[in-house]
Parts: structure tokens; sequence; C-alpha cells
């Protein structure tokens, strides 16, 4: 059994990267004097895997909200619930279902050994009725049903299905009350077998943990799969986005807005370097220290919702800003005008500097708790990195890489406004 | 930990230790729940973004910035009928600075520069910026019913505590915001350095004793006046109220208010706890595994236990034509735990769950913290270990006991108005 230790000098920090002989690859950090650990159990299965690759290569479709149908009604089974499980060990469990993954996780400070057996036992053994589906539509319907009356939600996806023609990002992760009233017990069964495979999944543990306490459970519980790692079905999208504005009325007190920039990529997924870099150019433009950021706050356009992301995965990358603003339009045009002010002239070498730096600080304050170093393991792991990738990349980035992003990107013609409005 | 008095009323809590990356330092300052709470809930906000060296807040973030991005953090919590403001500040630990910085230290001190030397205008605080503060301010309170799960707790909040100070919103009023002046504020922050019951928490590896020397010397310029904070604990419930309103919304949110019958926030809690964690705590709680899983009646279903007021508040997300289904089966969960119709292995499994989560509580610079901040206006600071020790010594009987006196006092329903319509897509 291949056993690497990846380290990174600087932070201190090292973990485990092993190649299970089941097929499961198995990360482990081990920190020392921490009192609890936290597991997390993830297959590269989310929204957007709207297609199962058939044997022969082609694709067949399944209904939206799929995954995380299956992410709930993996905690049945034909004897004790999962978290029926976990009451007598006394461990927190979770699971979630995101655009590109599903994770089943627990975090506990007794009986470590027992709670991973409990994980790795449960999501490796589903167990799925007709009757039981059914039980679940209601409660899902409710969720879908709860995220409708949630406005960040809502202007989100009014601006992810403005954006994209036919990439299935712009689905909401739980589907429809249509979508769901489609899947039956067969189909769940399908779509586990085609992706939760252990070749397509992850096993990230940190915290008070080892090696051994771990492989030993793992050789004991994990059963060999045929398999490999699902292939994602490249879906064509047009350059163009599908209608520049839209508005919806919700019971908020102060309206809402998403404005997003779509892009154009040849490859599917970002680069770590080009995701560093985005987020400095973003905080350059509008992060708090900017002029930007002054300028709206003093003409009482923002508060301090304000904010950005670069939103991306695997066949999508866009930005996002967003806020609570009284006049959304006029901070899409402010953004705007922003935007090409900086095209036009170019960037302050000392502000980049000041960026990086801040950018530094906040990566480490990311390293800190169990929760999010386990998380970032899974995620770099299916992204084909690891964890301290981040860290070393971005100090590679430079000025012109800032200036190159900003010319390929941020393109306003590509724009699209998605406003909550209150509705009195 | 160790423990400091700094001044009457003002104690200094610090854990040092090298575990993390991080250091955190929180000043939590605890004043009475009154007709003053808008004037104090407005200070965090105006003091943590700006400070008398610093007085543009571009340029005071900047100086955040080059500190390796450290963050400070303000905000408002309501701990029974204490209105408690607290200002946070995380910094990278100084093994991290390049070129020898020492970043921990410089954060502190930045912390009790916009504290204790705000930006002023000779006896007052700059008009055009408390006016900025007060938009700001209004909309955060206007926008707490966009979160309709939130809207509904606090909609349960007003009418159940209308005779008593736990139901002023921790924010204020947006009328009595509106109508605040510079003098007021300016008057509102003497007011709290001077008689608020303060705790300064930190975790980290910077040296106690400099922070210590920093905050003594500022409150050694203080007269201080410790305000008294009472909170009432209320358990005569005549009859349970019950007020619907309508929204265009389309998920119901149910909310159940009840009294415990506790006299006060130590009495027989850690009993309480356990008892309300068995009716609606996790996933092997009553509400959970009946209400939701067996049941189907909600997405969430859960109840949590406030004990600096000795009130329980249940939360449902339900459809609203489940509304009377809903409620009568709460009630009967709870009737259950009442009798005893409860495992052992319920029971214990509800310990070992509430000891699990406290226990780690020390493994993040900002759970520590919070864990020793919330009980500033506790003579006593009790570690994560004593509490969870407290927790293995309950026996059953005692929670029977506990649930017995959990009375319903007022129901909140907050219906759709029939308005929202399917999407399209």
């Amino acid at each position: 059994m291949k056993i690497n230790e990846i380290r990174n000098e600087l932070l201190n920090d090292m973990y485990y990267d092993i190649d299970h002989p089941s097929g499961l690859k198995i990360l482990i950090m081990p920190k020392a004097g921490y009192a609890s650990t936290y597991a997390i159990f993830a297959t590269k299965y989310g929204s957007i895997d709207t297609m199962i690759e058939m044997k022969d290569g082609s694709f067949r479709e399944i209904p939206e909200g799929t995954a995380h149908f299956l992410e709930h009604k993996l905690f049945e089974s034909e004897d004790l619930d999962a978290f029926e499980r976990f009451a007598k060990t006394g461990a927190s469990a979770n699971a979630y279902t995101s655009f590109d993954r599903t994770g089943y996780l627990f975090s506990c400070s007794g009986n470590f050994k027992e709670n991973l057996e409990i994980l790795l036992d449960f999501v490796q053994n589903p167990y799925f009725t007709q009757a039981t589906v059914e039980k679940e539509q209601g409660i899902i319907g409710q969720e879908i049903d709860m995220y409708k009356d949630i406005p960040d939600w809502e202007v989100m996806f009014n601006c992810l299905r403005n954006m994209y023609h036919n990439l299935p990002v712009r689905i909401d992760i739980a589907g429809t009350q249509d979508s769901i009233a489609q899947i039956t017990a067969d189909m769940l069964y399908d779509c586990y077998n085609n992706f939760y495979n252990l070749n397509n999944m992850v096993l990230a543990v940190a915290g008070n943990t080892t090696v051994d306490e771990v492989l030993e459970v793992a050789d004991r519980v994990l059963k060999p799969v045929e398999g490999k790692m699902a292939q994602r079905k490249i879906i064509e999208e047009p350059k163009e986005v599908k209608a520049d504005y839209c508005e919806k009325k919700l019971s908020v007190a102060t309206p809402q807005f998403m404005l997003g920039f779509k892009e154009d990529w040849d490859t599917p997924e970002r680069t770590a370097k080009e995701e560093i870099a985005m987020e400095i150019l973003l905080d350059m433009i509008s992060g708090p220290s900017t002029d930007l950021y002054r300028r709206l706050f003093d003409a009482n356009l923002i508060n301090q919702s304000f904010g950005f992301e670069y939103f991306t995965g695997f066949g999508y990358s866009c930005v996002l800003f967003a806020g609570e603003s009284n006049d959304p339009k006029a901070v899409c045009e402010e953004i705007k005008k922003e935007i090409s002010h900086f095209r036009g002239n170019g960037f302050d070498e000392k502000d980049f500097e000041r960026t990086k730096k801040k950018l530094y600080g906040r990566m480490i304050m990311g390293m800190n708790d169990i929760d999010s170093l386990a998380n970032n393991m899974a995620v770099s792991f299916f992204a084909g990195e690891d964890v301290f990738t981040d860290f070393e990349t971005y100090k590679t980035v430079t000025v012109e890489d800032i200036r190159e992003l900003l010319n390929k990107t941020l393109d306003e013609n590509y724009s699209t406004l998605s406003v909550i409005l209150p509705n009195n | 930990m160790h423990f400091e008095n700094i001044a009457e009323g003002v104690r200094l809590c610090a854990q040092n230790t090298d575990k993390f990356k991080t250091c955190r330092i929180n000043f939590s300052m605890a004043m009475p729940l009154d007709q003053d709470a808008s004037a104090r809930a407005i200070l965090p906000f105006i003091l943590h973004r700006r400070c008398a060296k610093y007085p543009d807040f571009i340029a005071f973030s900047r100086v955040l910035d080059e500190l390796y991005g450290a963050a400070i953090s303000a905000g408002v919590s309501k701990r029974g009928e204490a209105q408690i403001l607290s200002f946070s500040m995380t910094a990278i630990d100084d093994r991290f600075a390049l070129n020898g910085d020492t970043v921990a230290l410089e954060c502190v001190q930045l912390l009790t520069d916009i504290i204790f030397d705000p930006l002023t205008d000779g006896e007052s605080f700059p008009a055009d910026i408390v006016e900025q503060e007060k938009r700001l301010l209004v909309e955060m309170i206007e926008n707490e019913m966009n979160d309709k799960r939130r809207y509904a707790l606090t909609r349960c909040e007003e009418i159940m505590f209308k005779d008593e100070a736990y139901g002023i919103n921790r924010l204020g009023s947006v009328d009595e915001v509106k109508a605040l002046t510079p003098e007021k504020v300016y008057s509102a922050w003497k007011d709290i350095l001077r008689s608020a019951t303060i705790q300064v928490t930190m975790v980290g590896s910077m040296d106690v004793d400099p922070v210590a020397e920093i905050l003594k010397s500022r409150f050694s310029s203080i007269e201080r006046d410790v305000a008294k904070i009472d909170t009432v604990f209320v358990n005569e419930v005549n009859q349970p109220e019950y007020i619907c309103e309508e929204m265009p919304i389309k998920q119901g949110k149910l909310v159940m208010g009840f009294r415990t019958g506790m006299a006060d926030e130590y009495d027989n809690s850690v009993a309480m706890r356990i008892a309300v964690d068995i009716f609606g705590g996790g996933t092997y709680s009553k509400l959970f595994s009946v209400v939701r899983e067996k049941m189907s009646l909600c997405y969430y279903c859960s109840a949590a236990f406030f004990s600096s007021k000795g009130i329980v508040m249940v939360q449902s997300g339900i459809e609203d034509i489940n509304e009377e289904k809903a409620k009568s089966e709460i009630l009967n969960q709870l009737s259950l735990v009442a009798q005893g119709e409860f495992s052992d292995e319920d029971f214990s499994s509800s310990i070992k769950s509430i000891t699990d989560s406290i226990i780690s509580n020390n493994d993040t610079p900002e759970t520590i913290c919070a864990w020793y901040s919330s009980q500033l206006l506790r003579k006593n600071l009790k570690t994560p270990e004593a509490y969870a020790q407290e927790l293995t010594e309950v026996e059953k009987a005692q929670v029977i006991e506990a649930a017995k006196t959990i009375t319903l006092d007022t129901v909140f329903m907050l219906k759709s108005n029939g308005e929202v319509c399917d999407d399209e897509d």
C-alpha cells in the first residue's frame, strides 16, 4: 500500500496520502493537541451530474435532484438508520450535496473507530425501496419549498438560470417537486452503482487520529469494487448569456442582487493559479479596501452584505458580485465602470502586494479547523491537487497575470443581473 | 486557562497555546437590555470600521490588510436580559509573519484603539458617520424578516415576552434607531465603558502579561460603576397564546415557546439541557426521529434551550395544512419525555452527544473564545471538561422531573397567504 507524506514546511503541516487496496484514496491529517476528529467520506457526484455513463460510452439522463435525494436515502437501512447508530457513539453526523460532490461526515471527540466504521459501512450499503422513496419525496418536497423562500438562494439560481442555457449548474440542487416525483428505487441503485464506487470517492480525516487506526477500520470495512473515476460529459454551452436581466418579488426589506459575468475557457476546470489570480483581481476591484467599495458605501448603494465569489467547477466559471441594495442597477453600472477603469489604467503594484499579503494571511486562517481541513483535502483531491497547492501557488502570481486575466474575463457583454425585489 | 481581574467588572480570560495558526481576541460588553438598546446596538458597528488613529474606513481596511488580512468583526447579541456588544479580531500567529513582524500584539493594540479611542468630533461622534451607520442598522433590522425562520422566532419572542425586557430586539427598533443623535450615541459609548460588565477573552501564543498591561492602562482612566443585570424568570402561564400571521411564502414556520419552571439560570439547568436534547436536540431526538422522519411532517423540527432565560423554543418548517398535526405531535412528544417514555439508551446517547460536542469546543480559537465569552456574566468560569463532568452526573429521574415543568406559553404560526406561485422554467 502506497503511503505518501505531503508536507508544507512553512505551515508545519503534513498529511498522509494513501492508495488503499480497495481502490479508495484515503487522506489523513493528524493534528497534535486536538481533542476531536472530523471524517468525510465523499463521492465525486453532485447536482451537475445529470448524466450516467453507460457501458457502451453513451450517456443516460437522470432526474434533477437525484444526487441530493440519494444522499438523504443513504442514511436508511433495513436495520438501524445511520443516525441511530451514531446516537450510541455520541458523534455529530451530517451530509451535504453540492454542485460537484456529495459528502457524508461526522465529528467526534470519542469513539472515533466505531464512528468511522459506521460511516464507511452505511455509505457502502445502500437500501432503497419504493416506500422509503415516497416518504422522502414528502420531506425533500418541503426542503425545496423552504429554499424557495430564501432570497440568497433564489437570487443565485435565477442568476445561473439566466447565465447558462444548457449547463446543469443552473439546476436547483434539490431538484423540483416534479423532478423528484420521477425518482424510483431502481434509479437510485443505478446512480449509486455508477458514482459510489470507491475509485470515484475519497475518505479524508483530520484531527485527533493516527494512520494506524484509520487503516485498521478501512482494511476491515471497505469492500473492493470494480470501477473507475466517473467521467463527466462536456455539455455544449454558447458563449452568450440566456438573458441579461431578471427580477422576482419575494418578502424582503431591501432588494438583493447578483451580477454574474460568464466566462468562456478552452478547458473545463480552472487551475489553482487561475483561481487565486481571480481572487486577487476581484479583491483589488471591489474588496473592502477599494475606492469602488468606498464610493458604493458612501452613496448608500451597498451595505456590509456586499461581496464577490469566483464560482467555478467542471464546465463552468463565472464571477458573481452580490449583496443588498436599494438600487441594484446603479451598483451594476458602477462595477462595470470600475472594471473598465482597471482595464484601461492597470494596477498599482503596491495595492497588488498588499492584496497578496492579505490573501496569505487568510489562507493561513483557513487552516486551523479540522472541518475545513478535511473538506479541503477531499476537494483538492477531486481537483487533482493537494491541500497546500493554493498556498504554494499564490506567490507565483504576478501583476502581469492579473492584467492578462482581466483582459480575458469580466466582459460586460456576457453579464447578467438577477434581482429580488420586495413585494410590497 | 488564565483568569485575571483587570478592573472592577472587567476580567481577562486567556489561553496561551501554540496549537493554532491564528490568535483570536474578543471583547464582550454586557448591559441591561432596556430602552437604550438602539443607542448601544449601533456602537460596535460605528466603532469597528475606524478609529481616531485611522479615521478613514478604507485606509483602516488597508492597515488590516497589511497585518496579513487581520479581520475585525462586530456584533450584538442577547443573553437573558442582557444586551452584549462584541468586538472580535482574528490574526495570524507571529510565527507566520514574514520579516519578523509582531502581528498579534499590534492587533490587540488596534482593537483597544477602536474601542477606547474612536473617531470623534469634539464631544460627539461625527454626524455623517452616525447617519451612515443608522441607515445600515435600520437595514439590518428590517432585513431580519428576509430569513423567515429567524423572523418567526423573533415574532414569537416579541409576543411571548411583550411585558418583559427579553422581548426587546437585541438591535433595538427601527424608530429608535432613526431617532438617534450623535450625542446620544456618544453618551451610550461613555456609559458602556463605565458600566458594562466586560470580559476580554484571548486564545493564541502571545504572552498574556503585555495584553493585561495594555488593558489595565486603558481602564485606569475610567471610573467604573458596573450596572446590575438581572433576568426575570417567569413561570406562570395562564393560557397559551396563539398568534398567526400570513406572508407570501411557500413553507410555513411554526414556533412554540415554553417556560421551563426554572428559578434562575443555574436551577437544574444541566438536567434540563439533557431533557430538551432528548426532546428535540439531535437526530436521535423525538422531534427529529418522529415528527420529521417517521411522520414526514416537516423538513426541520428542533428544540433549543436558553438557560439564561429559562425557556425552550421549538421551531419547525412545515406545510400549512400540517399545522395542527405538527403542534399536537410536538406536545405529545414532550409529554412522553415528561412521563419517562424514553430509553436508557436515549438518555446515554444524549449525554454522550452533548459531551462530545462540548469537548470539541477546544479545537478552534473561535469556539474557545465563544465558550468563555458566553459566560461573561457568571462569577466563575467553567471549562468544557467541568461542564461535561456535570452532565455525566445527572440521573434519568432528574431529566424526567425537568421535562415535567416545561409548559407551553406561546405559539406563533407564519403561514402562506397564497400569493406565491411556482416558477416556470
